[in-house]
């Protein structure tokens, strides 16, 4: 049992982390191209005096996918805030049994909020049009493509699902350390912490 | 029924839950043993449409300012630069610690990546020079909370969001609060440089410094259009002033008036030039570039060129161009990372910020905030004593969890209330701000403690037992700007940003 634990462990954690760094990248990405269309704004706005109709949404859509796709990481490093003084003071296994809890707390919101998140993104405030933006085919001769608000709304919905992916991961490690608690658990290969206050 | 959020959430707080899932399941749980299924659905929603915000992004885009300067390597100029001013005096290292700090704070809005950023080059520097390194730990957790009140400032802009504020009206209200703290620490290294004979160090740390070509021309034209533009500045005031108690029309066109005052900028700028050395020149020059960027910002701002949002974006472009072109301090591949870990840091708090929209809706829904301002109102109507009782919460709540969660939750239901007895709302904003900020750095789970812990290397219980005389200088300044509301409404009044 402790061993089938343990490979599944090992086996979610290769998925997720490659799953994660894709995130990763993307967000970054996206982070870089919210700065370009932001100055881009500023350019036309001030210099041209004549504002573009899209960099506001456009940048707004980046930095949605941003959090989504990144979070995860956050999650698996510790980087969600909590007052962790209780489990830290409780003694060891006392702590994990509360730990699990909460992880376990924390998988019931995520798991809802899948369900309101499928409804919201598939329902039918997703199949109205963006304001502005749209994918400009006009320029290669074709009819442009407005993008619907699903593809904005879907941002959310998948960070609450990968979210609750590592949520499974972290309810496994905690219940190996729980029935093992000199267990040698496999480690992630890059930790970044980041705090934003 | 759903009064019962306000205790559940608390206890899923205390035991450690996550805030972003504690922000979530309280309401969430009460909604559905209340089977208002629909109303769970809303709460989703104003998770995504409190994230969903132009407003917002200042967030990320100031995290990621703050990060490329500080791995631009314009902290060491900073600091060099505050050396060269205050270096000489005893004590001189602590005071070259917080006046970094004040600099920082121009250009970052967050007290963690202050703290990891001078303590890393000062505290081995303050060690050398003959400090504890407890004391240097100390010095710098406390003027840390400094950077997220001087703006630029990250809660600022999630509690401008989150209560329907005016960034720029927040930023300008913390310029004056910001200094405060930092002078008042200078006071308490003053005070402890007579009783512990604090050691002096040299003004000028590397000598024969090399400024390139370019650096000096920048610095050269920045200096003296700061210091024109300072001129127009007071001059425009002087002539509206006397335009409005004269009535005389005195308006003269600005270019020719920048004109002039560029000439006598130059020539006051050649005038001081003999009477100091190379070196301190050099020192000076090498922080034009870096200092440009809080004017840029707050410059904009202030004229309105600029949204909080688009400064904010200037400032990650002004960073890039001086980092790659002036400084030539970094390299393409450092990119990667830099981006990653601010997308990383605002990831979080983004998420915070829409369930804390979410938290909020149902906080309106029930009637939670009544029941809490009829308990507040009953213990005295006197708002003197409320607002004296109000800190002594928000201190104890800081001292446990950090300030950006502490505002997001606490703020939309102490805001109203307080609003409702005649504190402005701006007022109380920096109440709140400076509090939960200081909070940052206070003992036991104060998140500047374990930064500076980790980068200087001594524990967390040393450091907080060296912090306290700088602690109870910060909690003077709370009081002070508590019960003088002038200290943070002066600034915004006179820019108009508040009437």
């Amino acid at each position: 049992m402790l061993t089938a634990l343990s490979r599944l462990l090992v086996i979610l954690m290769t998925v997720n982390s490659f799953i994660l760094r894709i995130g990763r990248f993307v967000a970054w990405v996206s982070l870089a191209l919210m700065v370009l269309v932001i100055l881009l704004q500023v350019v036309f706005r001030y210099i041209f005096n004549n504002a573009l109709p899209w960099p506001d949404e456009a940048a707004r859509f980046l930095m949605l996918w941003m959090t989504g796709l990144i979070a995860p990481s956050a999650y698996r490093w510790g980087g969600f805030v909590a007052i962790d003084m209780v489990p830290m003071a409780l003694p060891k296994r006392v702590g994990l049994a509360l730990m699990l809890v909460l992880l376990l707390l924390s998988a019931a919101v995520l798991f809802v909020a899948i369900g309101f998140g499928w409804n919201h993104t598939m329902g039918f405030g997703g199949n109205f049009d963006s304001s502005s933006l749209k994918i400009p085919l006009d320029l290669i001769g074709l009819e442009s493509i407005k993008v619907k608000l699903r593809y904005m709304y879907m941002s959310l919905l998948v960070g609450v699902t990968l979210l609750l992916v590592i949520n499974v991961e972290l309810v496994i490690r905690t219940i190996l350390e729980l029935l093992d608690p000199e267990i040698s658990l496999p480690g992630d290969d890059q930790v970044i912490v980041a705090g934003a206050d | 029924m759903l009064v019962w959020f306000l205790p559940v959430f608390l206890v899923a707080l205390m035991i450690g839950l996550p805030v972003f899932f504690a922000l979530l399941v309280s309401p969430g749980m009460l909604l559905w043993l209340n089977g208002q299924e629909r109303d769970m659905a809303l709460l989703y929603r104003n998770v995504y449409n409190g994230m969903d915000s132009f407003p917002l992004m200042a967030l990320p885009f100031f995290m990621l300012a703050g990060e490329l300067m500080n791995r631009g390597g314009i902290t060491t100029r900073l600091v060099e630069f505050s050396q060269a001013l205050m270096g000489h005096l005893r004590g001189g290292l602590a005071h070259v610690n917080i006046l970094s700090s004040i600099l920082f704070a121009g250009l970052s809005g967050s007290a963690v990546a202050d703290t990891s950023a001078l303590g890393s080059t000062l505290i081995p520097a303050m060690e050398k020079n003959g400090y504890t390194r407890k004391f240097a730990a100390a010095v710098t957790a406390a003027s840390s909370v400094i950077g997220p009140i001087i703006p630029p400032s990250g809660i600022m802009i999630i509690y401008a969001y989150v209560m329907g504020e005016s960034v720029a009206a927040l930023f300008l209200a913390g310029i004056v609060p910001g200094i405060m703290v930092g002078v008042g620490l200078m006071l308490v290294v003053r005070l402890m440089a007579d009783k512990y004979d604090l050691p002096k160090a040299e003004r000028i740390v590397s000598k024969n410094q090399e400024l390139t070509q370019l650096e000096h021309w920048v610095s050269f034209v920045l200096l003296r259009l700061n210091f024109a533009g300072v001129l127009l500045g007071v001059y425009a005031g002087i002539g509206a002033a006397v335009q409005y108690s004269s009535g005389a029309d005195i308006a003269v066109n600005n270019w020719i008036l920048m004109a002039v005052f560029l000439v006598i900028a130059h020539f006051v700028l050649m005038a001081i030039r003999p009477r100091v050395s190379a070196d301190f020149r050099v020192v000076c020059k090498k922080a034009v570039a870096p200092l440009q960027a809080p004017i840029i910002i707050l410059g904009g701002i202030l004229v309105g060129v600029f949204t909080p949002t688009e400064a904010s974006a200037v400032a990650v472009a002004y960073a890039l161009l001086i980092s790659f072109f002036v400084l030539r301090s970094m390299k393409l591949s450092d990119l990667p990372s830099i981006f990653t870990k601010s997308a990383l840091g605002s990831s979080t708090v983004l998420l915070l910020v829409g369930a804390a929209v979410a938290f909020k809706t149902v906080v309106s829904l029930s009637h939670a905030p009544e029941q809490l301002a009829g308990f507040i109102l009953n213990l005295s109507d006197d708002p003197l004593i409320l607002l004296f009782l109000i800190n002594l919460l928000l201190f104890i709540v800081g001292m446990f969890l950090d300030a950006g969660p502490a505002i997001i939750i606490l703020g939309p239901i102490l805001g109203p209330i307080f609003v409702e007895l005649g504190v402005h709302p701006v007022h109380f904003a920096i109440i709140m701000s400076v509090n939960l900020t200081v909070g940052l750095a206070t003992p036991p789970m104060g998140l500047v403690l374990f930064v500076a812990s980790s980068v200087s290397g001594e524990k967390v219980e040393t450091i907080s037992k060296a912090i306290l005389p700088f602690l109870a200088v910060e909690v003077l300044v709370i009081f002070l700007i508590t019960y003088v509301p002038a200290i943070s409404m002066t600034v915004p009044r006179l820019t108009g940003f508040v009437q």
